[in-house]
């Protein structure tokens, strides 16, 4: 049996993180990843933070990587922070950035496909030096302890053998059930995350939102867009794609059904949305059936490599530094030339194969996952014998607000984990009172930590400060606390003290409720907001069409089963899967695996693995 | 000629020493994918437009190699005939391989050959390459109109054991031998897997459904790191790449080209559509009444037949 110091299991940005932190302590680590290829099974909002706490230290992202700021391929710097209300074609908007900057360094958006694989090569050049590495494509199975050694049990390479497991694996973390660890987490502790990703040319998206080449906007939504949901809708500028989602309480959900794709749907109908999306899209012409084959296959084939040439000419020509670059190697004289071959393609299309062009928008992927609310899951004792939990297999996030960090603290976890394993590697103790303790101390000591246990007032504060320009009188009483502590200065401040008396176990129950997130901000802009107007229709893709983009490598064995065909849960899985996995037959609800993307909505209540290496969903953008 | 004798016997020594050598015979294919392939107003395929990439049954011969390199940190090299755009098809196997050395055989006369005349320049480059081979491996066959006929060929005029369809094999560097599965058909009987040990050196031809397996954590290691040795060769491929015309293989005149081959393609038929033999009724439309009647086909159809 082969033998390695340590086994890190998952490949998301906390596990490449502990691998990258093992490595720079000069340790032995292998990294175990069952996506295809690192960064393909990973799916954020998603922006990542570095963050300054008043209260003792984080390790960020550019700790870990000291070359993060120059180097790594982040979306945009979040300059802009806004929450906007809607009702109908009304938005009231509230300036949130300075609840955004407080205690933060920067905030990026970040899109993890292309982030993770940064992440994979920095923590993979580290990895070789001790003889460790990473290894795709490989899904573990289980964890074994026998006759004082750990193996590591995996579907495609041979058993390994190894001194302590660091499981990174995510949020339907299997090595947390299987070892005991933990149970499932239920549905009141989590949130389901659903996402689009839409193409927006640079230029035309700083224009838009109105920032600079190195500047970028982060949108927030509640009021009707929730459907009525406890959560929000996002909007984040990336290069030039936008990110555009709903997170909302899976016990919400479970309790009103909703499709998830229709919670996107509806954002997307937003006027203001629409308009933020809008972008020129080619749309093919009929070929004439009575033409001979070939010469219709000739035809088609011809269209989809124009529109593919004038979408790649297009998106360089709206982008300063794909321009630059474009002239700088020669490949055009001037930005002249440019627009002046893109209008003679343009021309071309029309003439000679009858290509409209349209105002719609340019959906890229679609992608779901749960999201862990730290403040009802985070582990107390993240780790069972010698194997320690970090990022969101530890249940560890932070949920406040329109605040969803999971990806900062899952790297500040794993930098705490890569410590105590060095710790027992260097004194050959993985006892639980060496190793595990120790971890759980560091945690505790991380101020994340502490913002998964009560809010912060300063925090608070700037929050509901943001709010006071709503006038006292507009929202009626009866939407008791949350108005309230918003609407009046001296409610203000006694918010603050109180919530810091109550904790979140009693404020719970009065901040995340429908009144917050959806009556609130819908009153708000009915009453104060602007009208908006769309000047077209989003034609929205189909969930078919949406789940036939995707790619998958289609495993025939089904990594889910389904254990309670006729029990309540499973039947509103029908409408809560957001691929529709699920449909009924006589005998109950039935399962048809192979869209899969491995949410883990369903999870609960069903025998839910991921499926072996290499198979199932691959995500392009994440 | 005692010099030379001794020089020859010090070469094979040294190559003895260096390990495992494979060479990879690989061909160019135009890319049929939607967007790439373009075809003439008749319905042929427009070569002048459409792209030109590694051939799959080629890329998984290039794979097999790369297994050896995994495995045995054997020596790859690949080589092509074909044009001077066949450059960065030669980059494409070295990305998927590692490849130490890139050939590519390009010359005039080479044109019109057909698979014999082909053999025969892949042959002489092999021979060129400078090193003694322990396996040389081919695709199953090209998908641009080839008779899977140039392997076997090229493995004849280099004297080689020929093992086709190969779907997994195991080198025994100490015995120098090599173990391979073979997918085959006996008696009538499709999809029998043959094993069988032979005495290297030899060729293989590579089944398409090949595909390499590493069982360990310190093979799927190794397998990283030479992909990232791959990807970072392939960045400056021209420095591993030697381009040779016919008098620089040695290709003798009368066996390459037009004049060494006996056949020439006259004419490509469509084949012809068989007449059918049964009925076909068409229920079209999504109406439940139409569906239905095709339930109640498929019912009919299922009841008569007898399913083991
Ligand atoms: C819609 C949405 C919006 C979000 N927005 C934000 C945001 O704005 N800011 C923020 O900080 N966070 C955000 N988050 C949360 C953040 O994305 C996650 O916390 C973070 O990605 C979790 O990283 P991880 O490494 O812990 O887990 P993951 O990224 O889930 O990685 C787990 C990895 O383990 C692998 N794996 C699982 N099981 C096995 C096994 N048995 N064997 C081998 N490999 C295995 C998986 O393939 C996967 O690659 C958001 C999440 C969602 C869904
Ligand atoms: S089957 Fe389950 S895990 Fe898969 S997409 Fe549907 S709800 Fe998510």
């Amino acid at each position: 049996m082969e033998k390695y110091d340590v086994v890190i299991v998952g490949g998301g940005s906390a596990g490449l993180a502990a691998l990258k932190q093992l490595s720079s302590l000069g340790k032995q680590a292998v990294l175990l990843e069952a996506g295809e290829k690192v960064g393909t099974k990973n799916i954020s909002g998603g922006i990542l933070y570095s963050k300054k706490p008043k209260k003792a230290r984080v390790y960020n992202v550019e700790d870990i990587y000291e070359n993060f700021l120059s180097d790594a391929p982040f979306e945009r710097k979040i300059t802009k922070y806004i929450l906007h209300a809607t009702s109908k074609d009304k938005v009231f908007s509230i300036d949130l950035t300075a609840a955004h900057n407080y205690e933060a360094n920067f905030g990026c958006s970040v899109l993890l496909g292309r982030l993770n694989r940064w992440f994979l090569q920095q923590a993979d050049e580290a990895a070789q030096k001790t003889g460790g590495g990473v290894v795709p494509g490989v899904h573990v199975r289980s964890i074994r302890w026998e006759d004082g050694r750990t193996v590591v049990e995996t579907d495609e390479l041979e058993d390994i053998e190894t001194k302590a497991v660091i499981a990174a694996d995510g949020v339907n973390s299997e090595i947390a059930f299987l070892t005991g660890a933990r149970k499932k987490f239920s549905p009141g502790q989590l949130y389901q995350g659903v996402k689009v990703i839409v193409k927006l040319p640079e230029d035309i998206m700083n224009q838009r939102f109105s920032i600079g080449q190195e500047e970028g906007a982060a949108y927030l939504f509640a009021g009707d867009v929730t459907l009525n949901h406890i959560g929000g809708g996002f909007l984040y500028t990336n290069r030039d794609t936008l990110s555009l989602g709903a997170v909302y309480h899976l016990d919400s959900l479970l309790e009103n059904p909703s499709e998830p794709y229709d919670l996107v749907n509806a954002l997307l109908r937003n006027p203001m949305i629409s308009e933020l999306v809008r972008d020129e899209v080619p749309v093919r012409g009929e070929v004439d059936k009575n033409l001979p084959k070939e010469e219709q296959m000739r035809i088609r084939f011809a269209v989809t490599k124009m529109i593919k040439t004038w979408t790649e000419l297009r998106g360089s020509s709206l982008s300063r530094t794909q321009r630059e670059k474009m002239i700088r190697d020669g490949k055009f004289g001037s930005a002249e030339e440019m627009d002046e071959q893109m209008a003679s393609l343009r021309a071309q299309m029309a003439e000679k194969y009858g290509i409209k062009f349209e105002t719609d928008y340019v959906e890229a992927e679609y992608g779901a996952k749960l999201v862990p609310d730290g403040k009802r899951c985070r582990m107390e004792m993240p780790y069972i014998k010698n194997v320690l939990f970090v990022g969101d297999a530890a249940g560890r996030g932070i949920f406040v607000g329109p605040r969803i960090e999971g990806l900062n603290v899952g790297i500040d976890d794993a930098a705490r984990a890569a410590s105590a394993v060095a710790r027992a590697l260097d004194r050959n103790d993985f006892s639980d009172d060496h190793m595990g303790r120790y971890y759980t101390q560091s945690l505790e000591e991380s101020p994340y930590t502490h913002d998964m246990k009560a809010i912060d007032k300063d925090y608070l504060k700037i929050f509901l400060d943001a709010a006071k320009g709503v006038p006292k009188d507009i929202i009626s009483s009866k939407y008791g606390m949350v108005v309230k502590m918003m609407s009046s200065n001296t409610l203000r401040s006694f918010a603050v003290g109180f919530a810091n008396i109550l904790g979140y176990d009693k404020l719970l129950p009065i901040i995340e409720t429908a009144d917050t997130y959806v009556k609130v901000p819908t009153e708000m802009a009915e009453r104060l907001g602007k009208p908006v107007t769309a000047s077209y229709t989003p034609t929205i893709p189909s969930i078919a069409e949406r789940i036939a983009k995707l790619k998958y490598n289609d495993d025939p064995r089904s990594h889910i089963k389904v254990l309670k065909p006729k029990s309540e849960f499973m039947e509103k899985m029908i409408t809560l899967c957001p691929t529709r996995c699920y449909f009924m037959e006589k005998d109950g609800v039935m399962i048809q695996h192979e869209g899969c993307i491995e949410c883990g909505t369903c999870s609960e209540e069903t025998d839910w693995r991921h499926p072996a290496g290499e198979k199932g969903i691959s995500y392009q953008y994440g | 000629m005692v010099t030379t004798k001794i020089d020859k016997i010090a070469v094979l020594y040294l190559d003895m020493m260096a390990g495992f050598n494979v060479a990879v015979i690989v061909k160019l294919e135009p890319d049929f994918s939607e967007g790439n392939v373009s075809y003439n107003p008749d319905g042929t395929l427009n070569r002048a437009e459409t792209k030109n990439i590694l051939g799959p049954h080629s890329a998984i011969a290039v794979n097999a190699a790369f297994y050896a390199k995994v495995r045995h940190g054997a020596k790859i090299s690949i080589g092509t005939m074909g044009p001077p755009t066949a450059e960065s098809m030669l980059q494409q196997a070295q990305i998927l391989s590692d490849a130490d050395e890139l050939f590519l055989y390009s010359d005039r006369i080479f044109a019109g050959a057909d698979t014999l005349a082909t053999a025969e320049v892949l042959k002489c480059g092999i021979l060129k390459m400078g090193s003694k081979m322990d396996i040389v491996f081919s695709g199953h066959r090209a998908s641009d109109g080839e008779t899977g006929q140039t392997g076997p060929q090229t493995a004849w005029k280099l004297g080689m054991t020929f093992l086709g369809n190969v779907i997994e094999y195991e080198i025994n560097e100490q015995e120098r031998t090599v173990r391979a599965k073979r997918l085959v058909r006996l008696q009538g009987i499709y999809d029998v897997i043959e094993e069988i040990e032979a005495p290297l050196p030899v060729f293989i031809a590579i089944d398409p459904s090949y595909k390499a397996r590493f069982s360990t954590v310190s093979q799927r290691l190794a397998y990283e790191k030479y992909q990232r040795e791959a990807a970072a060769r392939a960045q400056n491929f021209k420095q591993y790449l030697k381009i040779f015309n016919a008098s620089q293989i040695e290709a003798d005149p009368k066996m390459i080209g037009i004049a060494g081959s006996p056949t020439i393609v006259y004419k490509v038929e469509r084949i012809p559509k068989g007449k059918a033999t049964r009925q076909a009724d068409v229920i079209d439309g999504q109406d439940a009444e139409q569906v239905a009647k095709a339930v109640s086909r498929i019912r009919q159809a299922l009841s008569t037949m007898v399913i083991k």
